[in-house]
Formats: structure tokens, sequence, C-alpha cells
């Protein structure tokens, strides 16, 4: 084959360097990445138990310091 | 917690529905709808779960933000309640007078 030919496909089989325009796709969105979801809703759960916990631990101080308890 | 002194846990703490914590929320969850919206993504139906954790992020962040709001303001009432007692002088109260002694006697001319 010529020089510019077998340059062509070496592109096809080398991994660093630049990515041919024809191999990148667009993110498919029709199957969900779970573990990040499962990450993000996790994550609002603690953040949620976490201002409950803190809302109650605020209460009580305020009551000890108050001496209403 | 580290923007809040010692004294401000004797101060009863916000309500878990207060107005900042609403407000941050909001933006936070319209800051996820707005990233959705510019990415040619449906606003609302795509990535509920990045708009959870915004909003989620948003009311603990605005908790907090009132604690110190009503710390603030706490601090403010105390320290002028303290200067009113330090300077009566300057806090005379006024004598009141009912408008039936300032007014003048009504004399009907018909």
């Amino acid at each position: 084959m010529t020089f510019t030919q077998l340059l062509s496909r070496a592109a096809l089989v080398s991994k660093v360097g630049s990515r041919s325009f024809f191999q990148g796709s667009k993110a498919d969105m029709t199957n969900p990445n779970w573990i990040r979801v499962g990450l993000a809703f996790g994550s609002a759960a603690f953040i949620w138990g976490l201002l409950f916990k803190q809302n109650s631990a605020d209460l009580h101080e305020y009551r000890v310091r108050n001496g209403l308890e | 917690m580290w923007f809040l002194p010692e004294e401000a846990k004797a101060l009863p703490p916000p309500s878990l529905f207060n107005r900042n914590s609403a407000w941050l929320a909001f933006s936070a969850g319209l800051a996820s709808m707005l990233h959705n919206a510019i990415n040619h993504k449906p606003p609302l139906k795509s990535g509920v779960h990045r708009l959870v954790l915004a909003t989620t992020i948003g009311w603990y962040v605005g908790y907090h933000v009132t604690k110190r709001e009503h710390y603030h303001f706490a601090k403010v009432d105390r320290d002028m309640t303290e200067y009113i007692k330090l300077h009566p002088d300057n806090f005379v109260a006024k004598d009141k007078k009912t408008f039936a002694e300032i007014v003048e006697p009504f004399n009907p001319i018909r």
C-alpha cells in the first residue's frame, strides 16, 4: 500500500494522540449512569439527614443552655 | 460551626422551613434546570438526581445562613438594649398628653 494508506490505518490502531472524528459519539442518554444517579440521590439523602440531625442538636443545645431541660 | 461563636448556641434554632433555605434551594434547582437547558436537554425531565441534589445543598446552606442572620440581629438587639440601659438619660419617656388637653375649646359658630 502507499505510505498514506499505511499511515491512515495506524490511526485506527493507535490509542494515543488524537481521535478520529468518525470515532467520537454523543453521550448515550437512554442508558443512565446508575452509579452516578445512586451517588447523587444517596448524597442528597445524606445531606437531608445531616440537616435534620443538626436542627435537633441545635434545639437540644438551646434548651440545655436556657435551662428548659 | 466555624462561622458562629459559642454564644450563638443559646439562640433558638431557626425552623427547617425558612426563607433563605427556600430561596437558595430554588436558585440551585433553577441552576440545575438551566444547566440542562443549555445542554439541549429537557429541563425538568432529565437529570432529576442532579435537581434533587442541588435543591438539597441549597436548603442546607440556607439553613446555616439563617442561623448566622439570627445571630447577627440578636447581637444588634442586645447591644442596643445594653446601650439604652447604660444611658437612661438619653431615653427619657415623654409625658403623654391626651387630645382633650391639647385641643382648644370648640365654639361652634353657626
